[in-house]
């Protein structure tokens, strides 16, 4: 597949479009780590949380990334559901600093997977353990514990530490998706069970 | 009906509405409600938690400062804290709130968690006498046995109370006096009170951020409002009993109402415009809880009841709970507009009422003793629960939680409470009743009477009736027949149709006739008379005539229809026919 996803590039050739929801609660840092995956020119300095949605978009090496960053505010939460069909794959993203409300990010997730236009279909989802830098965070380990993830058995999931401020664990956490989406999606249809 | 299939349903009931963030039993938080307080202290959206604890024994005492589940900072208090407020006190920016800690006579006003002021209570009058006699000890002129006869007798008759020095010299052992008069004897005496309750009053503003003018009541059965920048006194009222509880509701500047539960058990309501209690409540119990849900009045008592009343101090309605109340908080989920009543009780459980109803229970590893709802961190429906032996006890409420307004007590259904609309009593009425009320043997009598004669002339018409056979169905057993009669055509010729029926089983009747009686200058019948053929059971037998009106004035009359038997001249039965105008003729 490098070969061909290179010589694709070299050759100017479509890459395949994706849609991804970016979730999770308000000031986890779901903004910051879309507008840090941006080309440098592109990226903004002040970041202001969400109203609603934005939809934003950036590149890897074989895939172009449609992103839904949704807002994570409690009254803005009931939108999210309305973009399920689209996505192919989910951003999840967590403040692992924020304990007190671990519960509500592991409620608002257990819902997102119940819900009818996700639960059977194997999309791919990418947890960021965010705001690893912060010196009372939680580990990206302690974090799936808390979230119950071992309980995903019909989705692929991974979940990596990061830090949305420097970009760190950005990188391994797309690459994984990428591979996601190309290996079980070969044809670029959206696979049902 | 076991009580343990009751307690698992509860359990799924509160579970579908709270997350448990965070619990840690040995928090070593010894506080209650009115000393937890939730604000934005450093203005960047995370709301911290302020804690008065009163640590243990008189020791201990604490200002805690809780971010998410850690404490970030403490300080030391001097005295039992008595209340904790946020509250903005200037229009300086960043708009953070500062701190009031009441403790003592004293309120700390702490800004960015730094001490920055502190204010104290106005001292009182001192006792005169009280005063002459410490003078005299000063002077070395009575000795400390003298001095405390002396005192004992002032603090036996005197109107204003002795002073905490004089109390406190008045409790200690013979040996222990002189040491004391030496130590204390150069100072002035002071008589000063302590702070009971704190709350807050906006000053002009409704808004969220609106600058906060401190209420406090004291021992000495006063309500101060301070200025929220000078902290000079703005209003000062006397009460008959000392405060224990405060709400307060409005804007200084504008209109406000204080509402205040005291020791002696009644509960008063103040306005603006008013120096005394405009209402007052009187309880047969203790106040232990005091919410206002938009505009009415919560109590819970030491009763174990939980009771509303209206604004004006009308009692609405009583509940009843299962336990003793250890505290009472308000619940406020702003994103939807509810408003209910939390209470803590001694069975280690939460209620949560709306008016009456009961919305949820929340059962709970330790009795709670502090309660507090709001934003949290950054959640808005967090509830803050403090546990008698210290513990802290987080929960959020689900963004999806639903309460359903339906009463979960049982006891009587809503609808056998619902008013109805029954319209006001008019004069006219109330003087009715009230004649009726005085005259109701006379007026049974005459009704009575009345009665029978009714009855008495029915039954006369009847007699007469069934003697004459004046009614259209013969009443002789040995002839059961019925007749009828119908009128055809619009005049001046009408045709007459008799339809006569023998109704008895299987007895032919014979020997019948018809005859008419009418005015014979109105009209004309022809035939007027009939034999009639030999009836068979239950066939029946329409006769006909033809009747022809000779009058053009257009007025009609009846034709009365005999049927006879041949040989005896009261008829069997009788029959009226209301005839109708002659139209055609009157057209003509
Ligand atoms: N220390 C630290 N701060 C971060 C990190 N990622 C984001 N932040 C900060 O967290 C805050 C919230 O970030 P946003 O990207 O607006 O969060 P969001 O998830 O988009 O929030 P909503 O749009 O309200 O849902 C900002 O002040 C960021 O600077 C991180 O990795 N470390
Ligand atoms: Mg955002």
């Amino acid at each position: 597949m490098g070969l061909f996803d290179k010589l694709a590039g070299w050759l100017g050739l479509k890459k395949k479009e994706v849609h991804v929801l970016c979730l999770g609660l308000d000031n986890s840092g779901k903004t910051t780590i879309i507008n840090k995956l941006k080309p440098a020119n592109a990226q903004t300095q002040d970041i202001v949380p969400t109203i609603g949605f934005s939809i934003e978009k950036f590149k890897t090496s074989s895939l172009s990334f449609t992103v839904f960053d949704m807002s994570g505010q409690g009254r803005y939460r009931n939108l999210w559901e309305h973009y399920y069909k689209e996505g192919q794959a989910i951003i999840f993203v967590i403040d692992s600093s924020d304990k007190l409300r671990m519960v509500v990010a592991k409620e608002e997730l257990e819902t997102l997977l119940n819900h009818a236009d996700i639960k059977h279909r194997r999309m791919p989802v990418l947890f960021f353990a965010n705001k690893m830098d912060l010196r009372d965070s939680l580990s990206s380990v302690k974090v799936s514990q808390l979230l119950s993830l071992e309980h995903i058995k019909d989705k692929p999931w991974h979940i990596c530490a990061s830090d949305g401020l420097t970009g760190e664990g950005l990188q391994e956490g797309v690459d994984w998706l990428q591979d996601q989406i190309t290996q079980s999606n070969p044809n670029n249809e959206d696979l049902r069970r | 009906m076991s009580s343990s299939s009751d307690s698992s349903s509860r359990e799924g009931e509160s579970r579908s509405k709270w997350l448990d963030a965070h619990y840690d039993p040995v928090a070593g938080l010894n506080t209650l409600s009115s000393c937890i307080a939730l604000a934005d202290l450093h203005g960047d959206g995370d709301f911290k938690m302020v804690v008065g604890d009163m640590g243990h024994g008189p020791y201990n005492m604490k200002l805690k400062v809780y971010k998410g589940t850690a404490r970030m900072s403490e300080n030391a208090l001097l005295d039992l804290p008595t209340g904790v407020a946020a509250f903005l006190m200037d229009q300086n920016e960043p708009r953070t709130p500062a701190i009031a800690v009441a403790s003592g006579p004293f309120i700390y006003v702490y800004k960015n968690l730094r001490p920055y002021f502190k204010f104290t209570l106005p001292a009182m009058e001192v006792n005169a006498l009280e005063k002459e006699v410490w003078d005299q000890a000063k002077e070395d002129k009575i000795d400390p046995v003298t001095l405390k006869e002396m005192l004992e007798s002032i603090r036996d008759k005197a109107e204003i109370p002795l002073s905490v020095r004089s109390l406190r010299f008045l409790m200690l052992e013979l040996q222990e006096m002189e040491a004391f008069v030496n130590t204390y004897k150069q100072q002035p005496l002071k008589r000063q009170t302590v702070i009971t309750c704190m709350g807050t009053l906006k000053k002009n503003m409704a808004d969220e951020d609106a600058v906060c003018c401190l209420v406090i009541g004291t021992e000495s059965g006063e309500l101060f409002i301070l200025d929220p920048e000078a902290f000079t006194i703005l209003t000062r009222v006397s009460l008959s009993s000392v405060p224990t509880l405060l709400d307060v509701t409005g804007q200084y500047d504008i209109e406000y109402r204080i509402t205040v539960a005291c020791r002696n058990g009644n509960v008063y309501i103040l306005r603006r415009d008013s120096k005394r209690p405009k209402y007052c409540i009187e309880l047969s119990a203790q106040v232990v809880g005091l919410v206002r849900v938009q505009k009415n009045i919560m109590i819970g008592t030491s009763h174990e009841t939980l009771h509303g009343y209206s604004q004006k101090g009308k009692r609405l309605w009583t509940v009843t709970l299962p336990a003793s109340i250890m505290t009472m908080s308000l619940l406020e989920q702003k994103s939807r507009g509810i408003q209910a009543v939390l209470v803590g009780l001694k069975n280690m459980e939460v209620h949560l009422y709306r008016d009456k109803n009961l919305l949820s229970v929340i059962n709970t590893p330790d009795i709670v003793t502090g309660l507090c709802f709001g934003r949290y961190g950054r959640e808005d429906d967090t509830l803050i629960m403090t546990t008698q032996g210290g513990g802290l006890l987080i929960k959020i409420l689900k963004r999806t939680a639903q309460f359903e307004d339906k009463d979960t007590a049982p006891g009587p259904p809503t609808g056998q409470s619902i008013k109805l609309n029954v319209p006001k009593k008019t004069k006219l009425y109330v003087d009715q009743t009230l004649r009726e009320r005085e005259n109701a043997v006379a007026m049974h009598r005459v009704f009575q009477m009345d009665l029978y004669r009714l009855r008495l002339s029915a039954a006369r018409a009847y007699v007469k009736a069934l003697d004459a056979s004046l009614a259209p169905v013969s009443s002789t057993m040995q002839e059961p027949l019925t007749l009828n009669a119908a009128v055809q055509g619009i005049g001046p010729q009408f045709k007459l149709i008799l339809n006569l029926q023998n109704t008895s089983v299987n007895r032919p009747s014979m020997q019948l006739l018809i005859s008419f009686l009418y005015d014979e200058k109105l009209y004309k019948i022809k035939p007027a008379f009939f034999k009639v053929p030999l009836l068979v059971p239950g066939l029946n037998y329409p006769i006909e005539t033809f009747v022809e009106c000779c009058s053009d004035k257009g007025i009609s009359d009846i034709i009365k229809v005999f049927v006879l038997r041949e040989g005896k001249s009261t008829p069997l039965l009788t029959a009226h026919i209301n005839m109708p105008v002659s139209e055609g003729l009157a057209a003509a």
